[in-house]
């Protein structure tokens, strides 16, 4: 195995170019234990950890950026991810347990794209955008358009992701990560993670994510319409969960069945959007 | 062909000079090359927490972190927790109120809770709980442990 330490973007890449199984290597959290568990053997990795640009986090007006290589413990503990951003700033305070979360990294997240994890999630329903370099030039996609399928990405070989945009939305509108888990430290049964903003007691605008539930985050415009302009009573958010649930294609497994995990969905979503509707109120 | 990578680990205070092949884990120098087995290795993927050692104070799994991605941290493992010959508080407080059974997941444990304690000093026992997420025990139903632990942070 070959190994490379680079210290800009741009030496990384070019590190990449030069063997056809070269990996990065971000936080180590998944990839040195799916080397361990011999599901991989690449023939380089590319440590991105001496790349001061991939650490940064830096505030605009319109939100704030973060360096791919930021942990999930940095991203939990910063205070700036307030309002809409603050859905991803809960997500990343409940992944996993401290060491992971001591030691994995957002752009990882991203990169591994598993859709029984928080970020995913979390990062569709804040907006986010990803910044994505590759030999000769840089461009930013919404996340969504990354996430294809289950551990898939777009990102094509001898890519990586640089850092994520987290949009400060709408006044007034507020983030909240929900989770249901048999303890703590698990993955998901299913996420739910949304943006609401409100006028007085009704909803102006809603972006509702599921995680846990499909090979990607699951979105459904139909179901955020369902609930805009609404007092988001019992009967709005039943058939806007009725509307996930029968889009969602979960899967059994050991911490629920599929139609577990459909039940869960209306429920959790009338629990986040209260929960999230107190803090709006704020 | 597999590189052979130059480093100097900083482990207990002492440097350890190494050539280490970029996949070996810091688990497996430290069991293997520099002969500190107190870290277990339990499950190998990040999900028991027996393998926990500090990196500059903080909870990481020696599983998942490359040795060669390290130079220049400190790493602290159970056997630099002891202050000369007397254990660690935390050590202490998990023998007076009986927690270790077996003892597999202690070193884990116990690192996990001194960085808890020094980065919070009189946690409450849902903080210690929080602390310990990522440290399986299959003997103790965690209740004595987590008390051993919260009775340091001098909370009733």
């Amino acid at each position: 195995m070959r190994y490379a330490e680079p210290e800009t973007v741009e030496a990384a890449l070019s590190a990449l170019s030069t063997h056809e199984d070269a990996r990065c290597l971000a936080g180590g959290a998944s990839l040195v234990a799916m080397m361990n568990a011999g599901r991989i053997g690449p023939g380089m990795l590319v440590s991105l950890h001496r790349i001061p640009e991939l650490s940064t986090i830096t505030e605009t007006g319109d939100g704030l950026w973060l360096g791919a290589m930021c942990t999930h413990r940095t991203v939990a503990a910063d205070a700036r991810l307030r309002g809409a951003m603050a859905a991803v700033r809960e997500a990343a305070a409940w992944l996993a347990h401290p060491a992971i979360r001591n030691m994995a990294t957002l752009g990882g997240s991203v990169g591994l794209a598993d859709p029984h994890t928080e970020i995913p999630v979390a990062l569709v329903a804040a907006s986010a955008r990803v910044e994505v370099a590759g030999p000769g030039s840089r461009r930013v996609v919404p996340v969504e358009s990354l996430f294809v399928d289950s551990y898939r990405t777009s990102l094509q070989r001898g890519e990586l992701v640089t850092r994520v945009f987290l949009p400060r939305g709408e006044d007034g509108a507020v983030g909240h990560h929900l989770r249901f888990s048999r303890v703590a430290a698990d993955y998901p049964t299913v996420s739910i993670s949304l943006v609401l903003a409100m006028d007085g007691d009704r909803c102006r605008q809603v972006r509702v994510v599921v995680g846990s539930c499909g090979p990607v985050p699951l979105h459904v415009d139909a179901a955020d319409q369902r609930l805009v302009g609404t007092r988001l009573e019992a009967e709005d958010v039943a058939e806007a969960g009725g509307l996930l649930a029968r889009a969602a294609a979960p899967i059994d497994d050991v911490r629920g069945s599929a139609e577990y995990r459909r039940m869960l969905i209306p429920r959790l979503l009338g629990r986040a959007l209260s929960q999230a509707r107190e803090r709006a109120h704020v | 062909m597999s590189d052979k990578v130059s480093v100097s680990l900083t482990i207990n205070g002492a440097e350890h000079a190494l050539t280490v092949a970029p996949e070996r884990t810091l688990l497996d120098v430290l069991r293997e090359d520099v002969r500190a087995t107190g870290t277990r290795r339990g499950c190998d993927e990040g999900s028991c927490g027996a393998c926990t050692v500090l990196v500059d104070g903080v909870p990481v799994l020696s599983c998942l972190s490359l040795a060669v991605t390290l130079p220049g941290r400190a790493i602290t493992t159970i056997e630099g927790v002891r202050n000369g010959a007397e254990l660690h508080p935390v050590q202490r407080a998990l023998v007076l109120h009986g927690a270790v059974q077996c003892g597999f997941c202690m070193p884990g444990i116990v690192l996990s809770a001194k960085a808890l304690l020094e980065r919070n000093p009189s946690p409450t026992v849902e903080d210690v709980r929080q602390a310990l997420g990522g440290n399986v025990c299959r003997c103790s139903g965690y209740t004595r442990v987590v008390e051993a632990i919260a009775s340091l942070g001098g909370r009733p």
